[in-house]
């Protein structure tokens, strides 16, 4: 099966659904449970659109780094939009096209499509973000990404201007063998990196984010801060192993970026009082430490990261935005006491912090771990002691968090969860133990996550 | 030159981005932004003498001298994608408006 | 003091992308790009699969993308999915504007002027004459500059012309939708048909026959989709007018 279906069919449902809008939830949750059920059908293949081969038309590539993403984004996405169906029917057809646009995003090889799917997703997000009611908010946002997918466009026309070529496996190839220097495409790709530093939160260019996620609900939260968050970075990844060359003082640039963002996110969810602030402050920092591990080259292991927060993110934007809604607001000292009633949900929720944090045991734990022993055996003494601190931080406040959730003075406050979320939290909450402790598929695959076949040339 | 130019409108709309607190005046500065792009994108084709990339009758076409025409194309998408986000971006607008009664950010009294 | 500040950032800004681009070895100055180092030599060429040689107008036949207009051949032939993507996003922001600005039963926003019996009349002669133009731009967008999205916001803005020249109107709002989703679809179901029911095809493969450079049947799947994308556009960007222009009922 070609993996063109996985963005055709949710576009061809979309334009037809505005016509049965009574029945576009049904086919939402259809289509999206076709592309999970779909994705293992698909053949490893570099796709040509149009009959043109690469560089001259559009290709979309299918390998195992775009796989593991798909079926990530793609059952992600699938349990937000089950949850949520029946509330926003509204956002059916809106959904379907953002579904399109993930995969087009997560597929695509060719750097302009990228950013024409950049677009494609972004306003679907920013449509999902009006269920807010915060409209100022979500303004802010559209003025931002849309600031931040042109300066993307502009460091790509840049490089088309210096290397005559829209393909990425290309233009990686033409920036290896042009014989100039790393300075040439220092400011193109200083630009790119802003651009999607804009979309993936990183901190000096992140002021939309906590306008949108401090106010999310069941839909608009985990939508931003789990589903689109992964797809984001696994993009920046993809640009950032496959054609970015960054060296010089541009990488210290970046790193000193990084650095910023991780250690002011840890800080800024220290000093929270709402709940939804700490777990957004800290997806904050963990999308600058998965750059940071892109960067630092073990690809394979910032992968295994994406996939633990962003199935932690779904937990925990889930289960905080479904009990603030039921509670008024999202306060510490309100939420006090919240799973003495709900153990079920609160073991589960106890279960993924503690692996975002990386105690032993749970799956967070062993990425941290593996990265940690990686970068000290490539000699960088650096990194790791960052990421122990933040951590050491993120250990602080989580902790402190989870214990204001299960203890409580007075009475504790009564939240109803639906079977639906018992049931996904907890297969979630279970599998991060499993690979906690069973790590030996996970770290045997490591290495094979990142195969690109981009590298090897595709269809030249 | 008319590189200078492309560039100073981006840092024109840069600065009403930076500066300005009503959102309809964002609005406007977000398209200089992406006019003053587009046009970069423009210059980033042309060729001297070159002429608009469209094979007609009167020539033969081969030894012509086209300007590069796929910034052009590229740009097509560029419009047509600003239109969308302007598009939306008004009705934004329209919904703050009905929601705070004024445009200015300042005076909404809320983040 | 803010704004100074924006100023003199700004200002810097612009001085080093200006200076770094200037010292920059590998980007062409103005005026000076070599296209023939760049993937378009071939689009100009026809020579992405095979050298087709010289190209005549008006001669050559079956050329790998059949559209006179190099820049059509590269929007709706060469780089067909980035146009679909496009397309998306318009339709998206369309929806979003009808969901935002809301409401099933809308009428007119009042306006201030009442239009007398002289512009309604003159306009509604010039909306025949626009709209004919926006079609014809946008059925020949595979020959002459245009093509579907200009001609697309030509006959939206013969609607729009109608909208300002007489306070009563409105168009039909249920048949645009229907317009809209139709050659919507249509454009992904030709993109289809390209990859599964030509063995060995591609999704939105131009699997007609490419006739003639410069006829206007030539170039096979080309102006169909333009003149779909044309629909399409139009549609879209009438229903954007007709929300922004109405409220609702009360």
């Amino acid at each position: 099966m070609s993996a063109i279906l996985l963005i055709a069919v949710p576009l061809l449902t979309a334009f037809v659904s505005i016509l049965f809008k009574k029945y576009s939830h049904y086919m939402l949750i259809a289509v999206s449970f076709l592309s999970v059920f779909a994705l293992g059908y698909m053949d490893l293949e570099t796709i040509t659109i149009g009959g043109f081969d690469a560089p001259f038309g559009i290709v979309l590539i299918l390998d195992n780094y775009s796989l593991i993403g798909l079926y990530l984004v793609n059952i992600l996405f699938f349990i937000v939009a089950v949850l949520n169906c029946k509330e926003y029917k509204k956002l059916s057809s809106i959904l379907l096209v953002s579904l399109a646009g993930l995969n087009g995003l997560l597929l695509t090889g060719d750097l302009f499509n990228l950013f024409v799917f950049l677009e494609v997703a972004g306003i679907a997000a920013y449509l999902i973000t009006t269920t807010n009611k915060k409209p100022l908010a979500t303004f802010n946002y559209l003025v931002q990404g849309t600031l931040g997918s042109s300066l993307y466009l502009l460091g790509l026309i840049l490089l088309y201007a210096m290397f005559g070529t829209l393909n990425m496996s290309d233009m990686a190839r033409e920036i290896g063998t042009s014989g100039y220097g790393a300075g040439v495409t220092a400011l193109p790709f200083l630009l790119m990196f802003i651009g999607f530093g804009v979309e993936a939160k990183l901190l000096p260019f992140n002021s939309w984010a906590k306008g949108i996620l401090a106010s999310s609900n069941s839909l608009s939260g985990p939508m931003i801060a789990s589903v689109y968050a992964a797809a984001i970075s696994l993009v920046f990844g993809r640009l950032l192993t496959n054609v970015f060359v960054i060296e010089g003082t541009l990488l210290t640039i970046v790193m000193g970026i990084l650095v910023f963002s991780l250690v002011a996110g840890e800080a800024m969810a220290f000093s929270s009082k709402k709940v939804k602030e700490i777990l957004l402050y800290s997806s904050v920092s963990q999308a600058a430490l998965v750059v940071l591990v892109f960067m630092t080259g073990f690809a394979g292991w910032a992968v295994y990261l994406i996939i633990g927060n962003a199935t932690a993110k779904l937990v925990l934007f889930l289960v905080t935005n479904i009990a603030a809604k039921q509670l008024g607001d999202d306060e510490v000292d309100t939420f006090k006491g919240l799973f003495t009633n709900n153990k079920v949900v609160g073991l589960a929720f106890t279960a993924v912090t503690l692996s975002v944090v990386g105690l032993p045991f749970f799956f967070g734990f062993v990425t941290k771990m593996n990265i940690l022993e990686n970068m000290f055996l490539s000699g960088a003494y650096v990194w790791p002691a960052l990421i122990l601190i933040t951590s050491f931080i993120e250990g602080i406040y989580f902790i402190r968090l989870l214990l204001n959730l299960w203890h409580t003075d007075g009475d504790s406050p009564e939240v109803k969860f639906d079977f639906v979320l018992k049931y996904v939290v907890v297969v979630i909450a279970v599998l991060t133990m499993i690979f906690g402790v069973y790590t030996k598929p996970v770290q045997d695959s490591a290495d094979d996550l990142v195969v690109y076949s981009i590298t090897e040339g595709g269809n030249f | 030159m008319l590189q200078y130019a492309a560039i100073a409108m981006l840092m024109l709309g840069l600065y009403g981005l930076l500066t300005q607190r009503n959102v309809i005046k964002i609005i406007v500065s977000l398209n200089i932004f992406e006019i003053g792009l587009n046009l970069f994108i423009i210059s980033v084709g042309y060729v001297d003498d070159g002429i608009a990339p469209i094979l007609t009758s009167n020539f033969n076409n081969n030894g012509l001298i086209f300007v590069d025409p796929l910034p052009s194309a590229l740009v097509l998408t560029a419009i047509v994608i600003g239109v969308g986000t302007t598009a939306l971006a008004l009705a934004l607008a329209n919904n703050i408006y009905q929601k705070y009664g004024t445009f200015e950010i300042d005076e909404m009294g809320e983040e | 003091m803010k704004n100074f500040l924006a100023f003199v950032a700004v200002l810097v800004l612009g001085f080093l992308i200006i200076t770094s681009l200037n010292n920059n070895e590998a980007f062409p100055n103005y005026g000076e790009a070599d296209i023939s180092e760049r993937v378009s030599q071939a689009y100009i060429d026809r020579s992405a699969t095979e050298n087709p040689g010289d190209i005549t107008f008006g001669e050559t036949t079956d050329l790998e993308s059949g559209p006179a207009n190099i820049v059509t051949a590269i929007v709706a032939d060469y780089r067909s999915f980035d146009t679909l993507g496009e397309v998306t996003v318009l339709f998206i922001s369309s929806l979003g504007v009808a969901l935002l600005l809301g409401g099933v039963n809308r009428k007119r926003i009042d306006l201030d002027f009442h239009p007398n019996f002289m512009l309604r009349v003159g306009s509604r002669a010039l909306f025949g004459i626009i709209l004919m133009t926006g079609v014809y731009v946008a059925i020949h967008g595979h020959l002459t500059p245009g093509g579907g999205f200009p001609g697309g916001a030509m006959i939206a803005s013969s609607m729009l012309l109608l909208y300002l020249a007489d306070d009563e109107f409105r168009v039909k709002i249920k048949g645009f939708k229907m317009l809209e989703s139709v050659a919507g679809s249509l454009y992904v179901l030709i993109g289809l048909t390209g990859l599964l029911l030509i063995s060995g095809g591609f999704f939105l493969e131009n699997f007609l026959d490419n006739g003639v450079i410069g006829n206007l049947f030539s170039a096979g799947i080309v102006p169909i989709v333009y003149v779909l994308i044309g629909l399409k556009v139009g549609s879209e960007i009438s229903g954007i007018i007709d929300n922004f222009l109405t409220e609702e009922a009360v």
